[in-house]
């Protein structure tokens, strides 16, 4: 057993480091997290932006609230954090990030462990990460910003069945906001019968607004109810008009539904609409109106429209945004050669890594390399797949980042698979569930060995996933067709589609 | 919609739909000088045959309910066992291992026990207790383990 060097603590610098100002208290016997500032109105600002944010879902306007708070107070780093975590910006996610980071010293001790939850996060730290949150929660369990920040981080990680409990346990009943992203992670879960409870009362709670409207469409198409959802969105775009996630949520719909003619005329008529669109946003919405074209199979015009968001992505300098449109390119290509030619310039992107974060460009150069090990495989050139396969093998060891360790564990899964080592290949590709190219392969898996039940599982999880992402139209339309066809070769009929 | 930050992984999918992969820690309490045991020594541990660290302390175990997910790994990982196995060994040691009802009671336990083991889901971690690398591994890194479904 191995035993650790004793380490030697500096006490001194330690207290030097201690909050200039005293926290208004550390209120941890309340349950609420001091927050740390001389303002009233930073105070106030601060609530306008959690309903702006968390109940009505105004992303662009609670981003400005923030703004303001961190003018008045530019040593508010509870601010700097959140607005980091907000931010539709990735040059400003990096910057108030580093913000948050640098004016620590003036927060509260509450404050300075949820800034140092999201910055051991940042860096890949991820047991600090979680041992920092989960002191946050045990002193802060009712505060409503914790549970928010832990119910969205945990679902980032995956851990949904302890997000959703950090919500149960809050005893927070009358938030809104809360209600939402845990009907979500409900959804995610796909316990729609808890996520369409907790819709019901968003709605009852903001009748007025549009948000609860829009999110109950979402997750009743994420159940496959498509016209409950286009029927919701309606209601939202009725409530405001001006609520543009609605009119691109209804394209969206129409897309999944298979009408990709009436999709397109959707988003054409919510980019007109809305002309000045939050820039991610625009390339999120943009990226679903070429995957109408993959749907269509008709791959020259998907190559046209997403080779023009990463033009515009090259000439605004958003890297991550460049790389991740040529990737998804990649993955559709019919010819892996072409493929590959696609992630050379993912990686040409990836290298300029301008306004990202340091761990998104890691993320994103992960996820390239999983997709070139897919190209190189789909060009039958095993030995490219295996040399960037212990490239991504290197990356992953060198850290403990989910995003990056799925993406290497689906790429070890395609390539066993392609060998033919099926029950090596389940073991990888288990750990790449949210993946539906990796859900597919294992369906396959699992029917090669003989493990019939759990082969019916993952299918039926494929085929009623409706979610309007590109991994989504390249892999589970066909899935689905294949499953109604009798001619066809699947090995998973007995998947069941839920309608 | 969600309030939610675009992490600009654009095309990730947020999907729960089959058993994610679990890791499961292992905990020492913070006067323990022990960082790292390999898996043949935390057999040796769990099944009563090292019953001391190597300062002398005697080990106390403290585990979950053999039939929870984390504990049904941890058997079939250390000992091949299936979660019925689990159980009957259990009862059988029942003099040896102490069953907690929650990763909270777990840590609670090792936190303040000199000489306390036991194993935790990695997202239950916090500050009071020392995660123990197990093959020079810890949950986080590629190859832990105590990792799988």
């Amino acid at each position: 057993m191995a035993t650790p060097f004793r380490r030697n603590f500096c006490f001194a610098a330690i207290c030097l480091l201690l909050p200039a100002i005293a926290a208004a208290g550390e209120n941890s016997q309340t349950g609420t997290l001091p927050i740390t500032t001389k303002s009233r109105q930073v105070r106030q600002l601060l609530d306008e932006a959690w309903r702006l944010n968390l109940d009505e879902v105004k992303q662009a306007e609670a981003i400005e609230v923030l703004h303001k708070a961190v003018k008045v107070d530019p040593n508010f780093a509870f601010g700097h954090l959140l607005l980091s975590q907000c931010s539709l910006d990735p040059a400003e996610q990096v910057r108030e990030q580093q913000k948050a980071f640098a004016t620590r010293a003036h927060a509260s001790s509450g404050e300075r462990l949820v800034i140092d939850w999201f910055q051991n996060a940042a860096d890949h730290k991820l047991i600090p990460a979680i041992t920092d949150m989960n002191e946050v929660l045990s002193r802060y369990p009712h505060d409503r910003w914790v549970v928010f920040l832990a119910n969205w981080w945990l679902t980032q990680q995956t851990q949904y069945e302890r997000a959703v409990a950090v919500f149960e346990r809050s005893g927070i009943t009358d938030s809104p906001g809360l209600m939402n992203n845990t009907a979500y992670t409900y959804a995610y879960m796909r316990r729609f019968d808890r996520a369409f409870a907790l819709m019901e009362k968003y709605v009852a709670a903001l009748p007025k607004d549009p948000n609860p409207q829009d999110s109950y469409a979402e997750i009743l198409r994420m159940a496959g109810h498509y016209d409950q959802a286009i029927h919701h969105y309606q209601a939202a775009l009725a409530i405001d008009p001006q609520f543009y996630s609605s009119q691109f949520g209804i394209a969206d719909t129409y897309s999944l539904m298979g009408d990709q003619n009436r999709a397109r005329q959707e988003y054409q008529s919510g980019f007109k609409k809305f002309a000045s669109l939050p820039e991610l946003h625009r390339v999120q919405w943009q990226t679903r109106e070429a995957t109408t074209f993959v749907r269509e199979e008709d791959y020259a015009s998907a190559d046209r429209a997403l080779q023009a968001i990463a033009d515009r992505a090259h000439a605004q300098a958003m890297s991550q945004v460049e790389a991740d449109t040529y990737r998804q390119m990649a993955i559709y290509q019919p010819d892996g050669k072409q493929g590959l030619h696609l992630l050379d310039k993912a990686e040409t992107a990836l290298r300029q890594g301008q306004n990202a974060m340091p761990f998104a460009i890691q993320q994103e150069m992960a996820q390239v390399l999983r997709a070139r090990v897919e190209a190189a495989l789909k060009s039958e050139n095993k030995k490219m797949a295996a040399a960037t396969l212990a490239r991504l093998a290197t990356v992953s060891r060198n850290s403990d980042d989910k995003v990056i360790e799925s993406a290497y564990h689906g790429a070890a899964g395609a390539a066993l698979f392609a060998d033919h080592k099926y029950n090596e290949a389940m073991s990888h590709l288990e750990e790449d569930i949210n993946n539906p190219l990796s859900l597919q392969l294992l369906a396959a898996a699992y029917q090669k060995v003989g493990y019939g039940t759990e082969a019916k599982r993952v299918s039926e999880t494929l085929a009623n996933l409706n979610d309007p992402s590109l991994e989504q139209a390249v892999v589970v339309p066909g899935f689905r067709k294949c499953y109604q066809d009798p001619n066809c070769g699947s090995a998973f009929k007995n998947a069941a589609l839920k309608k | 919609m969600k309030a939610w930050r675009l992490s600009l992984l654009l095309s990730i999918i947020a999907l729960a739909s089959t058993a994610h992969a679990r890791q499961v820690a292992v905990i020492a309490d913070t006067n323990n000088t022990v960082i790292s045991v390999t898996s043949a020594e935390l057999v040796k541990i769990f099944s009563g045959h090292t019953r001391s660290w190597p300062d002398g302390k005697p080990i106390k175990i403290i585990l979950r309910d053999p039939s929870s997910a984390d504990m049904e790994l941890a058997a079939r990982k250390l000992f091949n066992m299936t979660g019925d196995q689990a159980r009957a060994f259990v009862r059988a040691h029942s003099d040896m291992i102490t069953i907690a009802d929650s990763d909270d009671a777990v840590i609670r336990f090792v936190g303040t026990t000199r000489g306390a083991i036991g194993l935790v889901d990695l997202y239950s971690l916090t500050k009071g207790v020392n995660v123990l690398k197990v093959d020079g591994k810890l949950p986080v890194e590629q190859g832990y383990f105590l990792r799988g479904n």
